[in-house]
C-alpha cells in the first residue's frame, strides 16, 4: 500500500469573474521514502495541489470530487457537506499537520514570526503534538538545529529570526518540518528564494534526510534542475492536470508530451559546450476561467489535431511507472466519444 | 528550425572590435547612517574595470548582494560612481551633468527585473514605449506612433495592441513591452538586470531569443546580469563573476564553464542543477560553507576568504591583482606568478583538480 493514494482530486475556486478549476482530476500516488517532484510552470495546479491535501484551501475553494488516502486514513476532504463532517474533518488534520505530514513553505522571510523567538516557533509543534515537558521540547529542538547544520543551536535558540540569513531560516523551516518524525513533508519551492550556493546546500541537505530518516518528500518545482537533482520520479502539471508522470529518468530521456518535450528544449544545460538554440514554447499559460473543452495544452502545441479541440486526451500507459496523457500516443479508437 | 536560427545567433566571430564601452576601477559605496555613529560603507561596488565592445553580450553572474545590479546602475549613472572612471566611445560620462548626459541616456538603456512594477499602470502600453521619445523630443506626434507600432511588431506583440493597458498582458508579454521601451531611442548598450528571473520557464526562452534577435539585426551590446547560470551561458560571449563587489574572475563564457579557475567560480558553477539526471548524479559538489560576507564588513584581503577551501596566509592579508591568462583575467592568489613558479608544471587547472581529490 503506498504510503498516499490520490484518486481524481478536483478543486474550484469561487471568484467574481466565475469558478476556476484549479485542480482537475488529478491522481497520483507517493511511497514511502520516496521522493516525487511536481513541475509546472505558474497557475498549473501544483500549489493549490497540495494545499487541498493539507486541507488548507482558501475559503473559495471547495473540493468537488475525489479522494485521499494518508497512512492507511482517509483524509478525503469531499463531500463536507455537514459541519460536523467539517468537524471531524479538521479535526483529523490538526492531528496530522506538523506531526505526520508537514510542509516546508516557499518564502523563509515570511514564514517565521518575526516577533517570536526561533526556540518558541520550534517548540510549538512538538509541544502540540507529543506529551512532553517544554525541557524535553527544547532538547529536541536544539538537537533537530543541530541535525540540519545550524553552528551553536544553543545560543541560536534564544535568537529570532531576523538574526538568520535566507539560508539559515530555511534550515530552521526544515528543522520546524522534521519536528514530530513526519512520515511526509511537502516541500514547496523551497529553494526558489535563494541563491545557487545555498540552494545546493539545501537540496543536499533534504537528500540526506530522505536517506537518513525514511521520509518522503514530495517536491514541487519549476526548475527542471533541481528535480534531476533531488528526485526519483517526476509529475509534470499543466492547466490543473498531470500531462505526464514518470520515473526521472523516463521524464528526461524518453518524454512522450509536447509540453514536457517543449520545456525540456527551452532550457539551456551549460555543461554542454555547444550552444545550441533555445527552441520555446510559443504562446501563454491557459486562463483556468475558461479552459477549452479539450486539451489546455492544444493552443500552444506544435501537434494538434481535430480531437484535441474535441475531447480531454486520455492516458497511456508506458510501463509500470510511466504515463502521458495526449491524443498523440493513444491508440484506441473506442475512446473517442465525439464524431 | 535550424537554419532560421543559426541566422538568430549572433556568433563570436561577428562581434565588431570596437570598444564601447570602458569601465576603469569603479567604485560605488553606499553610506549607511546610524544614529550618531559614524557612517558605515556598503562597499557594493569595488574597483571595477572591464570592456564591452560593439555586439557583445558580457554576462554578469553572482549570488544576490553580490553587486552585480549596483554595477549595471552605475554604468546608466543612476547611481552616482564613487571613484573611477566610465567611457561611452572614448568619452569620459562619468562627471556629466544631467542637461550634458542626455545624449548618452539614449544610448544606454536598461530592462529591468521585475515587469509587474516597470511599467506605469496608468499609461496604455503607446503611451509608456512613446514616453522616452517625448523626453528626448524625438520625432512628430504622428511619427511617434508609427514607430511604437513598428516596435511592437519587432517585439512580438500586435500593432493593435497599442491603445491596451500593462494589466491586459502577461509577464511575458510585459516584458516585450519593457524591450520595446528600451529600444525605442535606438540604443547601442542595453543594461538588461535580470530580465527573466520573473518569468515562467517555457516563457524565459521566448525573451532570450527575442533578445538575441534584436542583437542580430542591429549589434547591440548587452551587459546581461542573471544568477541562471545556464541561460547567461547560452546569450553570453563572455562572463563575468562577481563576489561582494569584486569582479573576481572574467573571460569567454565557454571557457569559464569548461574550466573554471577562480575556486569561487568552480563552487558556483558546481553548485548550478544540471537538467540532466545522469549527469547530475555523477556530479561532484563542492559544498561552500556558510553565506556571502556583509558588504559593510568585507573580511581583509580577499573578499572570498572566509569561505574558500584553497585559503593562504597571502589571502587574509591582501587582496590579490587580477592575473592574465590569454584572454582570461581571474583575481586570486592560486594564480600568481610566485605560486605558478612553485608548481611542477605550469598548467592551471591540475592545481585546481588535485585538490579536489585529496
Amino acid at each position: 500500500m503506498s504510503l498516499l493514494e490520490i484518486n481524481n482530486l478536483t478543486t474550484q475556486f469561487k471568484t467574481n469573474q466565475g469558478t476556476v478549476s484549479a485542480l482537475r482530476d488529478v491522481s497520483y500516488q507517493v511511497e514511502a521514502g520516496e521522493v516525487l517532484g511536481i513541475v509546472g510552470e505558474s497557475g498549473s495546479g501544483k500549489s493549490v495541489g497540495m494545499l487541498t491535501l493539507m486541507g488548507l484551501l482558501a475559503s473559495n475553494g471547495r473540493v468537488t470530487s475525489g479522494t485521499i488516502k494518508f497512512d492507511g486514513e482517509d483524509i478525503s476532504p469531499s463531500n463536507l457537506d455537514s459541519k460536523k463532517k467539517r468537524n471531524d474533518y479538521e479535526n483529523k488534520m490538526r492531528a496530522l499537520r506538523g506531526n505526520k505530514m508537514s510542509m516546508i513553505f516557499q518564502d523563509p522571510m515570511t514564514f517565521l514570526n518575526p516577533v517570536l523567538k526561533i526556540g518558541i516557533q520550534m517548540t510549538e509543534g512538538i509541544l502540540a503534538h507529543t506529551k512532553c515537558t517544554k525541557a524535553e521540547a527544547r532538547k529536541r529542538a536544539v538537537e533537530l538545529m543541530k541535525q540540519v547544520g545550524i553552528p551553536s543551536p544553543k545560543n541560536r535558540f534564544e535568537q529570532y529570526p531576523f538574526e538568520f540569513s535566507g539560508g539559515m531560516r530555511q534550515r530552521i523551516i526544515i528543522a520546524i518540518a522534521l519536528a514530530c518524525n513526519p512520515k511526509l513533508i511537502i516541500a514547496d519551492e523551497p529553494t526558489t528564494a535563494l541563491d545557487v550556493t545555498v540552494q545546493a546546500q539545501i537540496l543536499e541537505l533534504i537528500k540526506k534526510i530522505t536517506k537518513d530518516t525514511g521520509t518522503a518528500v514530495i517536491m514541487i518545482t519549476h526548475d527542471l534542475g533541481v528535480v534531476a537533482t533531488l528526485c526519483d520520479r517526476i509529475a509534470i502539471m499543466y492547466g490543473g492536470k498531470i500531462v505526464e508522470e514518470g520515473t526521472t529518468d523516463e521524464i528526461f530521456y524518453k518524454s512522450k508530451h509536447p509540453y514536457t518535450e517543449g520545456l525540456l528544449k527551452s532550457i539551456n544545460n551549460s555543461e554542454k559546450d555547444t550552444s545550441e538554440p533555445l527552441i520555446p514554447i510559443p504562446g501563454t499559460p491557459p486562463d483556468l476561467l475558461n479552459l477549452p473543452k479539450g486539451c489546455a495544452f492544444m493552443a500552444r502545441c506544435p501537434y494538434t489535431m481535430k480531437i484535441c479541440k474535441a475531447q480531454q486526451p486520455v492516458t497511456t500507459k508506458y510501463s509500470k511507472t510511466h504515463s502521458c496523457s495526449c491524443w498523440l500516443y493513444c491508440m484506441d479508437e473506442s475512446y473517442i466519444t465525439v464524431s | 528550425m535550424k537554419v532560421i536560427s543559426q541566422f538568430l545567433r549572433f556568433d563570436g566571430g561577428d562581434i565588431i572590435n570596437e570598444k564601447l564601452l570602458e569601465v576603469k576601477d569603479v567604485c560605488k559605496y553606499f553610506e549607511v547612517k546610524r544614529g550618531y555613529k559614524e557612517p558605515q560603507y556598503v562597499k557594493a561596488v569595488n574597483h571595477v574595470s572591464f570592456e564591452i565592445n560593439k555586439g557583445e553580450t558580457l554576462g554578469l553572474v553572482g549570488e544576490s548582494g553580490c553587486g552585480k545590479s549596483s554595477l549595471g546602475r552605475t554604468l546608466l549613472r543612476i547611481y552616482e560612481p564613487t571613484s573611477g572612471s566610465i567611457k561611452y566611445r572614448g568619452d569620459e560620462i562619468t562627471h556629466l551633468s544631467k542637461h550634458r548626459l542626455l545624449p548618452y541616456r539614449k544610448k544606454i538603456q536598461m530592462i529591468f527585473q521585475d515587469p509587474y512594477a516597470s511599467l506605469n499602470a496608468r499609461l496604455t502600453v503607446g503611451e509608456i514605449i512613446a514616453e522616452p521619445m517625448v523626453i528626448h523630443k524625438m520625432y512628430n506626434p504622428k511619427h511617434r506612433i508609427e514607430r511604437v507600432q513598428e516596435l511592437l511588431k519587432t517585439v512580438g506583440l500586435k500593432p493593435d495592441h497599442i491603445r491596451r493597458y500593462p494589466h491586459e498582458f502577461s509577464g511575458g508579454q510585459r516584458q516585450r513591452i519593457g524591450i520595446a521601451r528600451t529600444l525605442a531611442l535606438d540604443p547601442e548598450f542595453i543594461v538588461c538586470d535580470e530580465p527573466i528571473s520573473a518569468l515562467d520557464v517555457s516563457i524565459q526562452a521566448q525573451v532570450i531569443n527575442l533578445l538575441e534577435k534584436i542583437q542580430a539585426e542591429r549589434g547591440i551590446s548587452y551587459l546581461f546580469i542573471a544568477h541562471d547560470l545556464g541561460m547567461v551561458k547560452h546569450i553570453s560571449h563572455r562572463i563575468g563573476v562577481m563576489y561582494l563587489g569584486h569582479i573576481v574572475e572574467m573571460g569567454p563564457s565557454n571557457e569559464i564553464y569548461r574550466a573554471p579557475y577562480h575556486p569561487y567560480t568552480k563552487a558556483l558553477l558546481s553548485a548550478e542543477p544540471i537538467p540532466d539526471p545522469k549527469s547530475a548524479r555523477t556530479k561532484k559538489r563542492i559544498l561552500l560553507e556558510g553565506e556571502i560576507p556583509s558588504p559593510i564588513n568585507p573580511p581583509k584581503g580577499c573578499p572570498f576568504v572566509t569561505r574558500c577551501p584553497y585559503a593562504m596566509e597571502d589571502c587574509q592579508v591582501a587582496m590579490p591583482n587580477s592575473y592574465k591568462f590569454g584572454d582570461r583575467l581571474v583575481a586570486c592568489f592560486l594564480y600568481s606568478p610566485r605560486r605558478l613558479r612553485q608548481r611542477e608544471n605550469f598548467s592551471i587547472e591540475p592545481l585546481l583538480n588535485k585538490k579536489q581529490e585529496d
